[in-house]
């Protein structure tokens, strides 16, 4: 029953971020040596002796020295006004930090998933039309070799071929969209290129195999026994049905690439979301790794929420098992 | 009818050609990992070279910028990822396959708890989660297994306990236990052998996935420590001489490609066999 499964998925979603942002926090805790202590031994050259006071004086000031157990509900209680404590590599408020860089990664992120769907559908379709065709088979080895090649690799021999064949190099400075719009696409069409043919690959099996299946339905043989052209019955009847898994599939994918972004980001030199994770984490900032961590998860199961309406909305059979 | 293996192998490359192929790629990759020792001509580590040569005839690839021969390290790195990729799949899929089996067979508060946890666990962009992790460990090549292990656990975790789910209302269940069969014989003895394809497919289609989180994790420097010969750490010191020694990047960006490549051509062929619907006869 659609209705009783839509209630079951919203009502997870909170315990579900909760416990998320429990497993961070606690993760983030393991970590051998405080951020008192890391933050002492980094700047000081004082004795050990000054340096002990200093960081029995950061852990009170951090709260670092109260149960981890009041710590965190204590963050808990900030994160819901939006607070996130303090950057301590960039000495300036987390949420000004997710405020100006987590767009930037959005919009990476839906630039890769157009350009993936414009290409991957069509090739998948045409793979499906033609099948078992030398082009089906091109293809299949083309899809099934983007997904061999890791976005570290084509990544890094774009940014080669972009360097060597047009002397182009990263910018320094990030143009927002609103800024100026050709500037910023300028900037961030070639990582979304990268990624973009790294997910297209899925996406144009799963249109090749969802179209072979629906191609074989019933109401496709009518449609041809009624006469109906090849092409009408490929773009009005088949297509619309087996793009649905297609669609989600995309969706849920959304998500994971917020993954696959820091790579990209690190490569290509965009200041969004994963590169201040990746530099976060090698610079031992915490207050701002498990901010951005909790935000990722946040996206990350608001998406899949979105995700798993939206199929169930589209397709009435589903129910949760 | 039993046929000579040599000749159900031979049928069976011819049915699957693209399998056959990452078959062939799988084998050199393993025999490349197992006789590191006697293929490489230096050690991954010996730092004892010029830096930066492009590839001649003493260098094959050329070396990196520690003066390092990168033939040698792009074998041993075949060892290291093989080794990486294969235990933390198997660690992984198999405790979180037990997991989904046991629970699932179990159901009531138990199942229902446990998919919370696995929920919790996905909460996370898989990457985002090895990253954490990795922050969390500190960077060995134990702790990136581990990292990873902890990754695959809750996907074999969910697969394994829809699979069981059904598998445990079958009738043949029934019948295990109205003869008196007791619950952990039937979870060893009925339930288990039916899951074996699933879990086959999980292992091999996962190996590749693990490879590349373990190269990820190198790259952004967060993997196994800088002086292994990790193809991910390679890719990162080859990145930044990207103009003067292309080599750097190249020669273990392709090793793994190929690699990747081979893995999942292989782990199609398998997934195609084991599903009764795809199945064509093996005789």
């Amino acid at each position: 029953m659609t209705g009783r499964y839509v209630a079951r998925r919203l009502l997870l979603f909170a315990p579900t971020l909760l416990s998320a942002s429990i497993l961070i926090f606690v993760l983030l805790r393991l970590v051998p040596g405080d951020i008192a202590e890391i933050l002492v031994y980094q700047t000081g050259s004082e004795s050990s002796a000054v340096q002990e006071k200093q960081i029995r004086q950061l852990r009170a000031e951090l709260g670092l020295d109260r149960p981890v157990v009041v710590q965190y509900v204590a963050w808990l209680g900030a994160a819901f006004r939006a607070d996130f404590g303090q950057s301590y590599s960039q000495k300036r408020p987390v949420i000004e930090i997710l405020k100006e860089r987590v767009p930037r990664s959005l919009e990476l992120a839906l630039l890769t998933i157009l350009i993936a769907m414009l290409w991957a559908v069509p090739l998948g379709v045409v793979s499906a039309v033609r099948q078992n065709t030398w082009i089906d088979y091109v293809v299949r080895v083309l899809s099934i070799s983007g997904l061999s090649l890791p976005i570290f690799f084509t990544g890094v021999l774009i940014l080669y071929l972009l360097v060597r064949l047009f002397g182009w190099l990263p910018p320094l400075e990030f143009v927002s969209f609103t800024v100026s719009p050709w500037e910023n696409l300028k900037q961030l069409i070639w990582p979304a290129l990268a990624q973009a043919y790294y997910i297209s690959a899925p996406i144009t099996r799963l249109t090749r195999s969802q179209l072979l299946e629906v191609i074989r339905q019933d109401y496709v043989r009518t449609a041809r026994a009624k006469g109906l052209g090849e092409r009408a019955i490929v773009y009005r009847h088949a297509l619309s049905n087996s793009l649905l898994p297609v669609v989600t599939f995309v969706g849920w994918w959304g998500g994971r690439l917020l993954g696959g972004i820091v790579i990209v980001e690190i490569i290509f030199s965009v200041p969004g979301m994963g590169s201040a994770l990746a530099s976060a984490v090698s610079q031992r900032d915490y207050p701002a790794v498990q901010a951005m961590v909790f935000v990722m998860a946040l996206v990350f199961l608001t998406l899949n929420l979105l995700v798993d309406l939206l199929y169930a909305w589209l397709d009435p059979r589903i129910k949760y098992a | 009818m039993r046929r000579p293996p040599l000749r159900t192998l031979g049928r069976l490359a011819g049915r699957q050609p693209l399998g056959a192929a990452g078959a062939g790629i799988v084998v050199v990759l393993v025999l490349t990992a197992v006789f590191a020792p006697e293929l490489a001509p230096h050690g991954a580590k010996d730092a004892a070279f010029s830096p930066y040569l492009p590839p001649s005839a003493a260098f094959p690839l050329g070396t990196d910028h520690l003066g390092r021969d990168m033939l040698s390290r792009v074998i041993w790195g075949a060892r290291l990822s093989l080794w990486v990729g294969l235990v933390s799949v198997l660690v992984g899929v198999t405790l979180g396959g037990l997991w989904g089996v046991v629970t699932a067979y179990v159901g009531g508060v138990a199942d229902s708890a446990s998919q919370r946890v696995v929920d919790t666990l996905m909460a996370l962009p898989p990457i985002i989660l090895a990253l954490s992790l990795m922050a969390a460990l500190g960077q060995s090549v134990n702790n990136v297994i581990i990292a990873l292990a902890v990754l695959l656990t809750p996907t074999a975790a969910r697969t394994l306990r829809s699979l069981v789910l059904s598998i445990r209302e079958s009738p043949y269940i029934e019948a295990a236990r109205a003869v008196g069969c007791p619950h952990w014989r039937v979870i060893a003895l009925h339930v288990l052998p039916n899951t074996l394809a699933t879990y086959i497919v999980l292992v091999t289609v996962n190996i590749s996935y693990a490879i590349v989180v373990e190269a990820s994790l190198s790259f952004l420097g967060l993997g196994a420590p800088p002086d292994e010969p990790s193809w991910g750490a390679m890719l990162t010191a080859g990145t930044q001489a990207l103009e003067s020694a292309p080599w750097m990047f190249l020669f273990p960006g392709l090793a793994i490609s190929v690699t990747v490549f081979g893995l999942n051509l292989l782990g199609d062929a398998i997934r195609d066999l084991t599903d009764p619907r795809l199945r064509g006869g093996l005789g």
